[in-house]
């Protein structure tokens, strides 16, 4: 049974990796701590609801509207809410995604109904066994795609012109302005791929469980997952999800479900007494 | 570092003090006859309407008594102390729990509760301080944030063993023989343990620690150099609010008579931080504005919803079938225009409007 709960676990733990890796592109590059991440999830399951169910799109294309709505969502709301409060103090911004979030989640209930909405795909769905272990093939596609994601965007910082560019602004804003980087193409940039991320996470989330508001609280789970791997880490953030994942689904067999909650909480809470810049990140250095 | 605007506090003159006292009376007077005015609904003998009194009920204005007091602890803790957390509904809970133990449980009398709550919470206050020894700034916020999905899951599993799925009851609150069974009678308990809440933050604040923790607030290095020691400055912070919130959970708790603790969610917190954001950090009036508009608002708008039953199409759409959803867009659309265009919330904004008013009358 370990192998099974280890399965669904990592299988979770990769989507969340993914989300989380959208969040860390975003705090990397505009120090946004976004508690609006787990809404861009919804909206990604509901952009694959508009383009699946509603549209009836092929799927290439549905994929194309979703990466492209997410996109362009998350460009809008750098422009217009977050480009504003350049400079504001942390809690202020902590509290814009909040109130976004807030807003969004209405939106969506406005406009698709405050029920869940099942979503289809045409991605695998069947259940094989390997030994005892049941193998749900859309797990499986959930996990390999995220790590594809992951994998194409790792390349793409590494060795793009334009991931230079973004590795450059993140590290430091001053030195690429002087050196002739737009910072806010780079940082819109950033804010689209972290709200990409976290719609391609939507969609499989959405057709795991049902596509509705509820699947916020467990795209919310990217944040403990981001700061134990570590903030200003890409690896860190997914091993952070992978750990999170595994944690969830052995308390939820071996304990109870809502102790899955307490123990990644906790285990946040101790990376941060004994360890506060994660497992992965680079120690920060203050005055004292 | 942040700095914020500070409200500047203008010693009256001997010519003001009494123009101050007669505000006083009449502010006192008002207060007393608006519990009469929303059970009666009519104001000296002639009858109004409901959207007159804009839909509002006593217990309303009971529950945003009590939301007042989180409000104040929050802002004093955020907004004065310069320590964010989003763990507040966590103190709440934690009075929640209190009272359901000394007071249901154990059976002690209600004031005694009240005061087991606050001390709980003050408790509970310094362990949710402890990481501020060690992390700051985003880290901390986490902090509080963990905290909170801890103290739930506490209160949780406290609910279950102890009592049942459905929730905690609580005893009606008397005061020495005294029930507190009507709206009218909470609200004249609420009222003036709010005015003394308010008044002991307000004179705390202008005490030698008050204004150290201001101090920490704007530049934490330069407050410890004058010899300030900012980390105890800080636990006491607080400890201090959060035996607050605390109570105000014990209160919100009898009030209900019965509550789930599903009731202290995540936006729960959040509520407390929209409200003061909603009324301007660091300024205690601001939060009392606040915690109104965030209370009273919904009731309003439920209001309109009921008078557009006749109206057709998109009006009628959005204000019956969605109610609850437009309630949360005009929230969140509150709380995103105030914190791009007027960053000091509602007190900001009439600070603002003095000031203009101040040097015009100057210039003249």
């Amino acid at each position: 049974m370990l192998a099974q709960v280890l399965f669904s676990g990592l299988a979770l733990g990769s989507i969340y990796g993914l989300v989380a890796l959208g969040f860390a592109v975003v705090f990397k590059a505009t120090e946004v701590f976004n508690f609006a991440q787990g809404m861009f999830v919804v909206c990604g399951a509901f952009f694959a609801v508009t383009a699946i169910t509603i549209l009836k799109l092929p799927f290439p294309l549905a994929v194309l509207f979703i990466i492209g709505a997410a996109a362009t969502l998350g460009v809008i709301i750098h422009v217009l809410l977050i480009q504003p409060l350049a400079g504001r103090p942390m809690l202020s911004v902590i509290m814009l995604t909040i109130a976004l979030s807030i807003v969004m989640r209405a939106v969506i209930e406005i406009i698709f109904g405050s029920q869940g909405r099942n979503l289809t795909t045409p991605l695998p769905s069947g259940v094989f066994l390997i030994g005892d272990v049941r193998i749900s093939q859309l797990h499986l596609t959930a996990a390999l795609v995220s790590w594809a994601c992951m994998a194409g965007f790792g390349a793409f910082f590494r060795f793009t012109s334009v991931g230079l560019l973004m590795r450059a602004t993140a590290d430091s804003h001053e030195a690429a302005v002087v050196s002739g980087v737009n910072v806010n193409v780079m940082n819109r940039l950033a804010w689209a791929i972290g709200s990409t991320l976290a719609a391609i996470g939507g969609v499989f989330l959405g057709q795991l469980q049902l596509a509705s508001t509820d699947i916020e609280n467990i795209g919310l789970l990217a944040l403990p997952a981001v700061v134990i791997g570590g903030l200003q880490s890409i690896p860190g953030a997914i091993v952070g999800g992978l750990l999170v994942g595994v944690i969830e689904q052995l308390a939820a067999y071996y304990i109870s479900p809502k102790s899955s909650d307490i123990l990644i909480y906790g285990l946040l809470l101790l990376i941060l007494m004994v360890r506060p810049w994660g497992l992965f990140g680079q120690r920060e250095l203050g005055r004292v | 570092m942040t700095t914020h605007a500070l409200p500047i506090t203008v010693r009256p003159q001997a010519g003001s003090q009494f123009k101050r006292w007669i505000w006083i009376a009449v502010s006192i007077a008002l207060l007393c006859y608006l519990p009469l005015l929303l059970t009666d609904r009519t104001i000296f003998g002639v009858r109004l309407s409901n959207m007159q009194l804009l839909n509002v009920g006593l217990s309303q204005v009971n529950l945003m008594l009590i939301a007042m007091l989180g409000a104040l602890s929050l802002n004093y803790l955020t907004g004065c102390a310069g320590l964010i957390s989003i763990g507040h509904a966590a103190f709440y809970a934690v009075g929640a729990m209190t009272a359901a133990f000394t007071g249901t449980q154990l059976g002690w009398p209600f004031p005694l509760v009240l005061l087991a709550a606050g001390l709980a919470g003050a408790v509970a206050g310094l362990l949710a301080g402890l990481p501020s020894l060690r992390v700051r700034g985003l880290y901390f916020v986490l902090s509080t944030f963990a905290l909170h999905y801890i103290v739930s899951f506490a209160f949780l599993e406290y609910q279950f063993k102890a009592f049942d799925v459905v929730g905690v009851p609580y005893k009606t609150a008397t005061l020495g023989g005294f029930e507190l069974n009507t709206p009218i009678r909470w609200y004249f308990f609420l009222l003036p343990l709010l005015a003394l809440v308010y008044w002991g933050l307000r004179n705390s604040l202008r005490s030698r620690e008050g204004r150290a923790m201001m101090a920490m607030r704007d530049h934490e290095l330069a407050t410890t150099s004058v010899g300030v020691d900012v980390r105890i400055l800080r636990l006491k912070a607080f400890a201090f609010s959060s035996a607050i919130a605390a109570m105000g959970g014990a209160l919100y708790a009898y009030y209900l008579t019965n509550l789930n603790s599903e009731a202290f969610g995540i936006s729960f917190a959040i509520q407390f931080i929209a409200m003061i954001i909603i009324g301007g950090m660091g300024s205690l009036g601001g939060s009392l504005v606040g915690a109104a508009v965030w209370l009273l608002l919904p009731s309003i708008i439920t209001g309109f919803a009921s008078q557009a039953g006749d109206s057709t199409g998109l009006t009628r759409l959005l204000l019956i079938e969605h109610k609850a959803q437009l309630v949360q867009v005009t929230f969140g659309m509150l709380v995103i225009l105030l914190l791009i265009f007027a960053p000091g919330g509602i007190a900001g904004i009439g600070r603002q409007i003095r000031n203009r008013f101040a040097t015009t009358g100057q210039a003249v």
